[in-house]
């Protein structure tokens, strides 16, 4: 089993008297779709903010490929391969999409403003180039066609497209996804779960997802923590994480767990009986 | 719903009685007055009055203005001609009450100059038709006559003119521009691009000699501004930096032409291009000064700073403390123009020549780093920062670049203006040259060039025309800023994102052309 | 899909604006400590009396930026935007106030023992209270009407259309008023009781100091407006109203605040604020002019900002420190009084780049992720 590629160690982040992530341990290894769950409020995308240099946790480290990374900033974060998108959508909106996937392109790109003005070859074969780059992805998470159009007169489902496009942009090693399938129908949520995997499968980015969708999350996760109040109760694989009593109580409240169990018995004995 | 129509057409009505009553009280009515006149060919010696009847002309104009205005689109012509026999006769009631006062004033006699400047006797006389008393029903006949002659012009017109026009100038190009790429044969596309760059350029290098130096003066200041412009847009456009105190950058280019080129205070006479070069190096400099320290400024902290900047920068130029290195409040005079291969290079039309060089060199330039990683990089940093960070961009690199490139631009405009003029001082720099160039930038339409240019001549290059305009200038001006925000906010001529994947799918039709058994059809 | 264009590995946020800053801070600082240090020290040429006069001078002009602060504080936490023409409105209660003197001064009674003697001179209180009413409400006016013509329209605009705007409607009325009155630079007609430069005559250190009457009626008045306004905003249901507007403006509407109604209380009470002010910069300095109300709306701003915007007793605080640098600061630092100015703003950037909220911080909400 190669090392983690992301490791989370007893990281800790404090805003005044609120303790949003209280010490919480895990490893990603590479190339899995590793899920963070838990109730609204339980310190998720604060992790993601501290993972990606958003925030600087208070106590504990964040490594990458063995390296620290907690209080780089967020350019130098994304330099190194980390990409992620937001719960809310954030694009540049009055840019066109395809600017927007361009702009995911920078760290890769090394022209200077002095290269801009004058034209210079390299200036030229590298613009030339990313456009290609820029369509070819377009086209990769489905948007060809809406290359032009404004990134806030899309409609909301291509919007998500697009962040995950720009994402790709980076050509990241991990991609963070913070709520992806949120707002989305049935048919939609499948189609992008559908999407994750394929991009672990076909471009070996390990994946963290943030997820409410449990279709999802115990769909495609190749491993699953789950997060209360800022700790990690519960971390393991699909059918683990179902059966914690602990992870159903943060979820239904205590008294939880003895009332799913109630819950299945009976589905179980009426599933029985007929 | 007569009932709302009444009181919405009193209300307009009143709005427009009491514009009326403003502008009779600063001599407005005088002025256009005058200006009528002139334009029907009866010329007003300077300090007289115009006559009778272009006063008479003017108010059946305002009548008919608010006829047009109180008559709402969506009503049924006879409603619109109530709703404007109503305004007109609100406004003629209460521009009726207000001569009744005028009146009063002439009877006694009193001069109220001391208070109100405007309303001497002969104006007086001039507003009340020269009739006294009966100027009052004169009055009231014509802003109500006028006023449903407004409404039937516009029953008749069925649309609205005012709106057509506003939007009219980029559609009509676009619209143009359309017809003439469909219509033209295939040699007039590969050559009409050189054969537009050779028009431009012998009229750039003919019309200058050809119409004499007041044009010169214009046009070389609106391409000032224009250079100006564009600098700013690079701030405030394109890095989304709100900078109100870009004339400090135009003041370091100014006073390093100045200064270098001028026999007091230091007498060194190094020349128009050397010091022209350092004025743009010593703009950078302040921006890399300015820029670091405020880096992490958020939008309206920064725009404080910056006009504060914008000040020190003034008051130091002006204060006598500084005198003797910078000319004091009386600014440096006599400053020599360029040389060209040993030649003097400074008529106004060499001048223009220069500027109009220059600008096209700005154009290039911006339109260069708009299309490219350093442009976008700007502009997702003026969209969102946190993210634009999160996506790679070094902001902290990026906005002093900005700061940077702007600032050079301003400082050779400086550089320029000083020479042109031979002079500069203090008054040259303040916070309203600041608030014209990012005003040119607003009102023409941020990050469009066409805007920009379009911008700079109608704040810059009208009111040199409309002499006749010339106190009630800054009045315009700012009423044109309030105007033009509530109904054009993305100004004259809105900038548009270039069409990126249209132009590639373009690209790759012509490489491969139909008939090789295209791909996409 | 290895990237060869990954730059070497640095760790550390970058430190060089941080460097860049505490030099400029240090350098600021020794500067001004040493010409501290030439003027008290070394040269010791002013007398006590000199800084009571210059302290008592900073505190009424201090009271009047921070009224006129204030305004530009509120107009910030509820709009977000920056009201340039509030110095405008300033201006119009300026004359206003002078066109009641005027009028007072102009009527004319007869005592009984058959003395004549202007209105504004038998009965002064009667005249300022009136001068202040008047002025405070024309001024109150102008603003609402400003913010019904110039900036409701744009309250949906991206940030940088509403200040256009107000630019254009302050150079608007700056302008409207050099052509309704002439650019003549006009003096207030103060009613003898409080005839400018009068005052109690107190003696510092041996030296005759004059407390003049009208920068006591105008300080005095300044803290009495203060204080009512805290109390409003901080009490009454307006001012909660005004707090929760400025804080989250749909939750608000959603609440059943007519939001419109509160913007619009908002710039009447900035009105009345700035009114009196101008009055008092009439009364206490004597000048009305076309011009009077931009360099005094520029530095209210600035302590506004300087206090931390949005933040009401940042501003009082702004405007107090502010008159007070402006008033001792040349004097003490040995400079000339024409660069008063540039102290101002220098000192305002070292705040800013130190605290970039402002001294008392701003009160706006984080930007969330």
């Amino acid at each position: 089993m190669a090392d983690p590629i992301i490791q989370v160690k007893n990281v800790s982040k404090i805003f005044g008297g609120l303790t949003a992530v209280n010490q919480v341990n895990l490893d990603v290894p590479e190339k899995y779709i590793y899920s963070i769950i838990g109730p609204n409020g339980a310190g998720k995308t604060t992790l993601f903010n501290c993972i990606t240099g958003f925030y600087i946790p208070e106590k504990g480290e964040i490594l990458f490929y063995g390296d620290p990374i907690q209080g780089l900033s967020t350019n130098l974060v994304a330099w190194l391969g980390l990409s992620r998108t937001y719960q809310n959508i954030r694009l540049f909106s009055n840019l066109t999409a395809v600017e927007n996937i361009l702009i995911g392109l920078h760290p890769n790109l090394k022209s200077s403003w002095f290269d801009a003005i004058v034209h210079t070859r390299s200036f030229i074969k590298e613009e030339s180039g990313s456009v290609k780059e820029a369509l070819r992805l377009l086209d990769y998470v489905g948007l060809k066609g809406y290359g032009d159009y404004l990134a806030k007169n899309l409609p909301y489902g291509l919007q998500r497209r697009l962040e995950i496009g720009r994402a790709l942009a980076n050509q990241p090693k991990v991609l963070l996804l913070d709520e992806p399938t949120a707002g989305m129908n049935m048919n939609e949520t499948a189609e992008a779960t559908h999407f994750i995997k394929r991009l672990r499968d076909e471009l070996g980015i390990t994946i963290i997802l943030i997820e409410h969708d449990m279709k999802v999350v115990m769909g495609i996760s190749d491993r699953i923590s789950v997060l209360d109040y800022g700790t990690k109760i519960a971390e393991g694989n699909a059918a683990e994480i179902q059966a914690n009593p602990r992870v159903i109580e943060a979820y239904l409240g205590p008294g939880g767990a003895a009332l799913s169990e109630k819950y299945i018995k009976q589905r179980q004995s009426y599933a029985q009986s007929h | 719903m007569n009932r709302n129509l009444f009181s919405s057409s009193v209300k307009k009505g009143l709005t427009f009685g009491i514009v009326m009553i403003i502008l009779v009280l600063i001599d407005f009515e005088v002025m256009a007055s005058i200006l009528l006149s002139k334009l029907l060919g009866v010329n007003v010696i300077r300090g007289a009055l115009p006559q009778v009847r272009f006063m008479i002309i003017f108010l059946v104009l305002y009548g008919m203005f608010v006829g047009w205005v109180a008559s709402s689109n969506h009503e049924k012509s006879a409603k619109k001609l109530f709703q404007a026999l109503v305004a007109g006769l609100t406004v003629a009631m209460v521009v009726g009450l207000f001569d009744l006062v005028l009146n009063q004033l002439i009877i006694t006699g009193t001069d109220v100059r001391a208070y109100l400047a405007a309303l001497g006797p002969a104006s007086i006389k001039l507003f009340l038709l020269e009739k006294g008393a009966l100027g009052s029903l004169l009055h009231l006949g014509l802003f109500t006559g006028a006023s449903l002659l407004g409404s039937v012009l516009k029953i008749l017109l069925k649309s609205d003119p005012v709106s057509h026009f506003l939007k009219s100038i980029s559609t009509v190009y676009r619209g143009l521009r359309a017809k003439a790429q469909a219509n033209t044969p295939d040699w007039i596309k590969k050559y009409g691009k050189y054969l537009l760059f050779l028009l431009i350029g012998l009229s750039a290098f003919f019309l200058p000699r050809m119409w004499g130096s007041y044009n010169n003066y214009v046009v070389g200041l609106v391409g000032l501004y224009v250079i100006l412009g564009i600098g700013l847009n690079i701030i405030v456009g394109l890095s989304g930096q709100l900078m109100l105190g870009f004339a400090a950058f135009f003041a370091m280019g100014a006073y390093s032409v100045a200064l270098l080129n001028a026999p007091l205070p230091l007498g060194i006479m190094l020349g128009f291009w050397p010091s022209l070069a350092i004025g743009v190096l010593m703009a950078v400099l302040a921006a890399v000064l300015l820029g670091l320290p405020v880096m992490g400024m958020r939008g309206d902290y920064l725009a404080i700073v910056t006009l504060g900047f914008g000040e020190i920068i003034r008051i130091l130029l002006k204060s006598d403390l500084l005198t003797a290195f910078t000319g004091g409040p009386r600014g440096i005079q006599d400053i020599k123009g360029p040389t060209l291969f040993g030649q003097p290079f400074s008529s106004d039309i060499d001048y223009t020549y220069i500027i109009l060089v220059f600008m096209i060199l700005a154009i290039f330039i911006f339109k260069r780093l708009e299309r490219s990683r350093t442009g976008r990089a700007w502009m997702a940093v003026r969209e969102d920062t946190k993210v634009a960070e999160a996506t790679g961009v070094n902001i902290k690199n990026s906005k002093l670049l900005a700061l940077c490139l702007g600032a050079a631009f301003a400082g050779l405009a400086g550089g320029i203006f000083a020479a042109r003029n031979q002079f500069t001082g203090p008054n040259d720099h303040q916070l309203m040259v600041s608030m014209n160039i990012l005003s040119i930038l607003i009102v023409g339409g941020i990050n469009s060039v066409p805007g920009i240019i379009l911008g700079a001549f109608t704040l810059k290059g009208l009111p040199e025309i409309l002499r006749e305009i010339e106190n009630y200038r800054l009045l315009v001006f700012g009423g044109l800023l309030v105007f033009m925000m509530i109904s054009r906010p993305e100004g004259l001529w809105p900038a548009t994102r270039p069409k990126i994947e249209k132009d590639e799918g373009n690209k790759q039709k012509a490489a491969s052309p139909p008939g090789k058994g295209g791909q996409n059809g | 899909m290895e990237n060869e264009n990954r730059p070497p590995r640095r760790y550390k946020r970058s430190n060089l604006s941080k460097i860049v800053r505490w030099v400029l801070g240090i350098i600021v600082l020794s500067y001004i400590l040493w010409r501290l240090y030439t003027v008290f020290i070394v040269q010791n040429e002013y007398n006590p009396d000199i800084w009571f006069r210059l302290l008592l001078s900073g505190l009424v002009i201090g009271g009047v930026y921070s009224l006129i602060a204030i305004g530009y504080t509120l107009v910030y936490g509820i709009l977000r935007m920056i009201n340039f023409a509030h110095g405008e409105v300033m201006m119009i209660g300026t004359f206003a106030g002078y066109f009641v003197f005027e009028a007072t001064n102009a009527i004319k009674l007869t005592s009984s023992s058959g003395e004549v003697t202007s209105l504004s001179n038998a009965q002064p209180v009667l005249a300022v209270l009136l001068a202040f009413i008047v002025g405070m409400t024309v001024a109150s006016t102008a603003g609402f009407l400003l913010e019904k013509i110039a900036y409701r329209p744009l309250r949906k605009a991206p940030r940088l259309i509403p200040l256009i705007s107000a630019i254009g409607a302050s150079i608007f009325l700056q302008n409207l008023a050099q052509l309704l009155f002439s650019p003549l630079v006009r003096d207030y007609k103060n009613p003898a009781l409080i005839a400018r430069g009068q005052g109690w005559p107190v003696t510092i250190a041996g030296a005759q100091v004059v407390i003049p009457y009208t920068g006591v009626l105008t300080f005095s008045m300044s803290i009495i407006l203060m204080f009512a306004l805290y109390t409003m905003v901080k009490k009454s249901k307006l001012g909660k109203s005004m707090r929760a507007v400025a804080a989250d403006k749909p939750t608000a509407a959603l609440m059943g605040i007519d939001v419109n109604a509160v913007i619009s209380q908002t710039f009447i009470i900035s009105g009345l604020l700035a009114g009196a002010a101008g009055v008092m910069w009439g009364l206490h300095n004597g000048l009305v002019y076309y011009y009077v109300g931009f360099l005094p709306g520029i530095k209210a701003f600035t302590s506004a900002v300087l206090g931390g915007i949005g933040n009401i007793p940042g501003a009082m605080l702004g405007g107090m420190l502010l008159g007070l640098i402006e008033s001792i600061g040349p004097t003490a630092l040995g400079i000339s009084y024409q660069l008063k100015d540039v102290l101002a703003f220098v000192i305002l950037i070292i705040i800013l780049v130190f605290r970039p909220s402002g001294i008392l911080g701003e009160i706006l909400s984080e930007e969330k992720v």
